[in-house]
């Protein structure tokens, strides 16, 4: 029994293996995309935080960035994606359109303020666009927030 | 040039006073009667503007109230330009739709139907092309105003107003704390 074995708790292993493996779901809506790639590719590799597999169906997704506008036409898709990826799902706001409807605050008659009206947001990233360095700060924010996770207790009846 | 193009639309199409207006600063433009705008088109077109650029509308509503659709035209053989204009009531606007002499005009149209409310005469696919379908009201009108609902959504959520921001200088240390608003406000 000298090695082989590993003491942990539940709670700490189960997260650490969410934490560094969030998949996100492929979905831009407007130039904050364009970080949002920016930091998929190569030179901020989002790979090495485990987050780099954007998957293209929500089905097999655990986190939505929601990168840009949300506009009143397509909250409601927005929502119906959020609804169809499965348990545990979390959501990055990136970018001040997504987080409070940015520069249409004011005149923006057909712009959603802010993404949290419909889903419920676990990090904000501000920025207009955000740089690729500020997302990763927002998805490592998530991480820890994960880190910290209690299986058993309330969290899990959070979106029910 | 917008002279002999005028004539070519009177000579082509009777009736559709082909009126020049030029301008000092800018583009000049050719304004024709709406009544006869497909068959002055069909002259230009005939004449070599084989392409069409632009289709947008103006709500003019202070002094001679009216709504201008534009067409920007251009004839790539011959580097030329031209914007031709017509006038249109700003109740129940409605103009021929230009759809069988240039394709480009079918998303063009719906673009300015959408956002200005004109009816386009004989357009194959007649809806709204950016916002929903059932938007109510015509956003780049001048007397729009901007929907307090949608779908269930509130436009201009009370609790996310800060009006502080808007106004540089007014901030105070008072009126920041009092109208700071928890991140959540009791959402989720």
């Amino acid at each position: 029994m000298q090695d082989g074995v590993l003491l942990t708790k539940v709670d700490d292993f189960l997260n650490w293996g969410r934490k560094n493996s969030l998949w996100p779901m492929t979905f831009g809506l407007a130039c904050c995309a364009i970080e949002m790639m920016a930091t998929g590719a190569s030179k901020y590799d989002l790979e090495r935080f485990g987050c780099g597999a954007f998957m293209a169906t929500p089905r097999r997704a655990d986190l939505m960035i929601v990168a840009g506008t949300v506009t009143l036409k397509m909250a409601s898709r927005i929502k119906l994606l959020y609804d169809q990826m499965p348990e545990p799902k979390y959501v990055i706001s990136m970018g001040s359109c997504a987080n409070k409807g940015g520069p249409y605050w004011q005149h923006g008659y057909h712009v959603l303020k802010g993404v949290d009206e419909i889903v419920p947001v676990d990090v904000y990233v501000p920025g207009c666009p955000p740089r690729p360095e500020a997302l990763i700060e927002g998805l490592m924010t998530l991480q820890k927030k994960i880190a910290n996770e209690r299986l058993l207790r309330d969290k899990w009846v959070k979106h029910a | 040039m917008h002279d002999q193009w005028a004539e070519l639309i009177n000579s082509k199409a009777s009736g559709a006073n082909a009126t020049v207006h030029k301008a000092e600063v800018g583009d000049s433009s050719i304004t024709v009667e709406a009544g006869k705008l497909k068959e002055a088109c069909q002259a230009l077109y005939d004449g070599g503007f084989n392409v069409l650029q632009v289709i947008t509308g103006t709500d003019y509503l202070e002094e001679n109230p009216r709504i201008e659709v534009s067409y920007i035209l251009a004839d790539f053989t011959n580097n030329h330009e031209l914007i031709l204009k017509v006038k249109l009531p700003r109740e129940n606007p409605e103009v021929d739709s230009v759809v069988s002499i240039w394709k480009a005009a079918n998303f063009l149209e719906r673009e300015t139907f959408d956002m200005v409310g004109v009816r386009f005469k004989d357009h194959p696919d007649h809806r709204r092309i950016l916002c929903p379908q059932d938007w109510e009201g015509f956003p780049l009108r001048k007397d729009y105003e901007a929907a307090k609902e949608y779908n269930g959504m509130e436009v201009y959520p009370e609790d996310k107003l800060n009006l502080d921001d808007q106004v540089f200088g007014t901030k105070t240390a008072a009126t920041a704390v009092s109208n700071k608003a928890p991140m959540t406000n009791g959402r989720y």
